[in-house]
């Protein structure tokens, strides 16, 4: 019993994938897998990543697609729910891989699950673009891994820099993060670059995501008494409630959130206290710097998932530019050719100017997309951008 | 079904399942067999220590313990796979049966509501050592190169070791003294059976076992983070003992197939999967109490009675 | 002092809420001896439907109070219905049986949360403040939004609590939870009696969903973490026992406070799952429970 079904399951797979192999074949198409979460806490960041992937695979469809050898390819989506965790991961890489056969991961999200990903990617040369930001995923040792977002590296000299320069009279910090990968990672090197700008930390607390009662947090994070208040990789609805309940301790000083991504679930839960609130990785729709395209995409977005789109889910948008670019460059859908031709090209952006890559310097590898790097703040409501550097 | 049939059935299954881990080709469908060969074992666990009438969901951190076991030994200290394994299920062993020692005072639900806050707990703990890779989870947990064609044969025969063992032990004296201990431990008691000591050998039995399927899991999926052991592992292992059909040996087996089957069907689904899955549970508890093998047991009995009444008409 | 007052009252504050948790949890269990993981869901229901028609209604000229009370009962009518379901449906014929309840429950928990994504969406939904202002209680610092809420949350336990000793539906209630057997023996109808511990349970919660609705991030997955604590505060109180889940609310509720004041808010939730293991090491069934 247990083999009869195995087989038939088998044969059910195999016939699937028969045809949408056949599929592949009558349209010219080229399959991008997804690893994102769409269940869970962090369902909405993978469903907006999975929208803004449809709406790039689209845009270049009907701009004619991508010309290789005279041939002309069109981009697919297939997001996969990688829940967070390394061996749904694991399962999400494999049925990706093995059974759709995609050689070109489109952008991946969450350390623990991209780690999988990459694990057996790396066996199969197939490119990879992520948003994850440990660093152990990025260097010389991963040749086929791009990635398609700025990480705490790009964002914290420069955000840190400008509160410092702003607020010079502010000289100690109190930090929190969330106790995972992205929280671990920015915490460390948070640490540092506010030494460098000679912020003394005060403290630097971890707390569970998943936590839904700030007040305790709040009552120790007031208790040190800083001068600025960073939460580091805190989701912004985290952020909002945490600051909400500052504010009725009566603390007031700097809010920062170095990798904030949006203020819609800040202002959700911080209302009023989430005025002033600073942000490395906000991008905002509202103000003259604003494109029409940008604006046009998000509103389509908002009504389609209920928030503001973001920086993570940019990445998603970005990375079809990029390996068309690179496609085009190397006239060549093989993923060893694309990711040799990736450093070299540049492309159009979604934050609306043609953007490359670099990184050298940093991780040993031109791995990295040059994207603007923005620091916003919310003021009367909305979010504004303060200060934009083009590294 | 008679037992002799029953032997037989599960050595022709036994030796199939060996065939089919040596000469299935296809990557995709090797990985899908692994996974269902982990979730067999885990799911005959659960079901051995709910043969004396408790429900272990402390099974996902013992699964964990073993997974980061046989991770730290061999990407730290360069421990081959196979020793690896064994030390991760001893561990397991030895941590469940200091877990059992305190906790089987408790019975019933506190029982199961331990296993769940100590599956949290430790779930938490992982991410606080450094060592262990924290939250992010530890990378680059691989086999020796020669086996790594051989896996899913490797996993395969470790796992129908393993269920051998449950077998024997099931049907062993042993097993009967679990059985009376369900029934009413106060009678098993009062004829001299140390039923304290039995329940934490038979705990730590089965986690040995749960430690060895954690040791397969990371060795399998080369990268394990905390997040892979919660408590909704020890949540899925039941529902493959309760889909399958409690009362079978086999049943936690066929559970695995059919809902891993279905599960790497829907992954394809998105976010929707869990409709498919949580739809599959309900739809099993509530239709098939006894699971997918008391409703077949029940339609052949049904099949066999109208037989017999057709040869009695013949006479 | 300061510090120890306001950490106190924030403590009290949280553990209102677990308590409104812990007490559905402890009713159900007592009554139909089933381990309801479900149970976050209707509270998630609740918060979610006043979250989702309290801005529109809001919008279209009531005045906040009035909206909210609106949504409220909405969200509460919701959240009963869906409980409903779940007793008509699946835990009605599974009364009694631990380990059958638990997995119907988890069913019922996955499908739950993909129907909830769907309909609701995974984006944190705000609720504009409903009673706006902090007062200062011997120098703690307290909103009025959330004295509300542990005000409500205090007299529905007193309420809850003198009803099982004073009324014929929580005598009966109380008689269930003893032995279903000998209350059936005397008359008691078993069957629409679990429903309405099961009823009255699911009321709590959507309560507590309600009311937390302003004063949290509400979204789908809301419920876990309410659900983890509430089912710790009566292991910890003893399965059954009302008192016991009173305390035991109280009891993890001021370890999450000072822990995470003294601490860091990780290690204080090690701490609560620590507490729980060393408790049952010295009553195995919790501190009032009689198993």
């Amino acid at each position: 019993m247990m083999i009869k079904t195995k087989l038939k399951t088998g044969a059910a797979i195999l016939a699937l994938s028969g045809a949408m192999a056949s599929a592949v074949h009558a349209e010219e198409i080229i399959k991008l897998g997804l690893s994102v979460p769409l269940s869970g806490a962090a369902a909405v960041w993978g469903k907006g990543a999975e929208f803004l992937c449809e709406t790039a695979a689209a845009e270049i469809k009907a701009a004619g697609g991508v010309t290789v050898q005279g041939e002309t390819y069109n981009f697919q989506c297939l997001p996969y729910d990688n829940k967070y965790n390394a061996a749904e991961g694991t399962k999400v890489a494999q049925a990706l891989l093995n059974r759709e056969g995609v050689k070109f991961i489109g952008g991946s999200l969450g350390t623990a699950p991209v780690q999988a990903l990459q694990s057996l990617a790396e066996r199969q040369d197939v490119l990879v673009f992520t948003v994850a930001w440990g660093a152990s995923l990025k260097g010389v040792d991963h040749p086929m891994t791009f990635t398609q977002m700025n990480t705490p590296g790009e964002i914290l000299p420069l955000l840190i820099g400008y509160i410092s320069d702003k607020y010079p009279d502010a000289k100690s910090v109190a930090m929190l993060n969330p106790n995972d990968a992205t929280g671990q990672e920015t915490e460390a090197l948070a640490q540092k670059v506010w030494a460098d700008n000679s912020v003394a930390v005060a403290g630097s607390d971890f707390y569970e995501r998943g936590t839904t009662e700030f007040q305790p947090i709040a009552a120790r994070l007031a208790s040190l008494n800083p001068a600025i208040i960073d939460l580091g990789a805190t989701p912004p609805a985290d952020a909002g409630a945490i600051f909400k309940e500052l504010d009725v301790i009566g603390w007031n000083g700097v809010k920062v959130v170095e990798v904030g991504t949006g203020a819609d679930g800040l202002k959700a839960t911080g209302g009023e206290a989430a005025e002033g609130v600073y942000m490395g990785a906000g991008v905002t729709f509202d103000g003259e710097t604003a494109t029409d395209h940008q604006k046009a995409v998000n509103d389509e977005a908002k009504a389609e998932i209920g928030e503001s789109l973001n920086a993570v889910q940019i990445g998603f948008y970005d990375s079809l530019y990029a390996l068309k670019a690179a496609m085009e460059k190397a006239d060549s859908v093989d993923p060893k050719a694309v990711a040799d031709a990736m450093p070299a090209v540049t492309f159009k952006s979604f934050y609306g100017q043609d953007v490359g890559f670099y990184g050298e310097d940093t991780y040993g590898r031109n791995q990295q997309m040059r994207l603007p790097i923005i620091v916003t703040q919310v003021k009367d409501g909305a979010l504004v951008e303060v200060a934009r550097l083009t590294p | 079904m008679d037992k002799r049939t029953d032997t037989y059935l599960m050595v022709l299954i036994a030796a199939g399942a060996l065939l089919l881990s040596l000469f299935l080709q296809d990557a995709y469908l090797r990985s899908v067999l692994n996974v269902m060969a982990i979730s067999a074992l885990l799911a005959t666990s659960l079901r051995f220590v709910m043969l004396m009438g408790e429900l272990n969901f402390a099974l996902a951190a013992f699964t964990g313990i073993g997974a980061y076991c046989a991770g730290y030994l061999n990407t730290a200290l360069d421990v081959p796979f196979g020793i690896g394994v064994l030390l991760a299920g001893l561990v397991a062993a030895l941590a469940s049966a200091a877990f059992g020692a305190i906790t089987l005072r408790a019975k019933g639900p506190y029982f199961l509501l331990i296993g769940f806050a100590f599956t949290e707990a430790v779930r938490v703990a992982y991410s606080k050592f450094g060592a262990l890779g924290g939250t992010s989870g530890m990378v680059g947990i691989f086999p020796a190169r020669a086996l790594d064609d051989w896996m899913p044969f490797i996993v395969m025969c470790v796992v129908v070791v393993l269920l051998v063992a449950f077998y024997i032990a099931e049907h062993s004296d042993f097993g009967r003294i679990l059985f009376a201990i369900r029934e009413n431990e106060d009678v098993a008691r009062s004829v001299g059976i140390n039923t304290y000591l039995c329940k934490v050998i038979a705990i730590s039995g089965a986690c040995f076992a749960a430690g060895v399927a954690g040791g397969l899991h990371a060795f399998v999926n080369n990268v394990i983070s905390p997040g892979d052991f919660s408590y909704l592992l020890a949540a899925f292992a039941l529902a493959y003992v309760k889909v399958g059909g409690e009362g079978y040996f086999l049943g936690p087996i066929v559970g695995a197939v059919l809902l891993v089957a279905l599960s790497s069907y829907a992954l394809g689904l998105g976010g929707d999967e869990h409709f498919l899955y949580g739809g599959a549970i309900i739809i099993a508890v509530l239709l098939m109490p006894k699971g997918v093998l008391g409703a077949a047991g029940y339609l052949r009995s049904r099949g066999t009675s109208a037989k017999r009444r057709v040869d009695a008409n013949a006479h | 002092m300061q510090t120890f007052i306001q950490l106190g009252a924030t403590a009290l504050q949280i553990g209102a809420v677990y308590i409104l948790f812990s007490l559905g949890l402890t009713l159900i269990f007592g009554v139909m001896r089933i381990v309801n993981f479900v149970h976050g869901h209707i509270f998630a229901v609740a918060a979610l439907i006043v979250a989702y028609i309290l801005p529109p209604l809001a919008a279209g000229g009531l005045s906040a109070p009035v909206a909210y009370v609106l949504a409220s009962i909405a969200g509460i009518a919701v959240a009963l219905g869906l409980g409903a379901l779940l007793y008509f449906f699946g835990f009605r014929y599974f009364q009694r049986d631990l380990v059958g309840s638990f997995i119907l429950s988890i069913g019922f928990v996955l499908l739950l949360d993909g129907v909830l994504l769907h309909l609701f969406g995974g984006a944190v939904r705000g609720v504009p403040e409903i009673f706006p202002g902090r007062v200062s209680i011997a120098g703690a610092q307290i909103t009025v939004q959330r004295l509300f809420l542990c005000a409500v949350a205090l007299v529905m336990a007193g309420v809850l609590y003198w009803a099982l000793g004073h009324t014929r539906l929580g005598k009966a209630l109380r008689a269930v939870s003893y032995d279903h057997e000998a209350a059936m023996m005397v008359g008691v109808p078993y069957a629409r009696i679990a429903f309405l511990g099961f009823m009255i349970a699911s009321l709590l919660a959507a309560i507590a969903g309600v009311l937390l609705a302003p004063v949290t991030i509400v979204s789908p997955v809301i419920g876990t973490d309410y659900l983890i604590k509430g089912f710790i505060a009566v292991i910890i109180g003893g399965l059954g026992s009302v008192p016991g889940a009173i305390l035991g609310s109280l009891f993890v509720a001021s370890i999450e406070t000072f822990g995470s004041y003294y601490l860091d808010s990780s290690y204080a939730t090690l701490a609560i799952f620590g507490m729980v293991i060393v408790v049952l090491l010295f009553w195995p069934k919790g501190v009032l429970g009689r198993g």
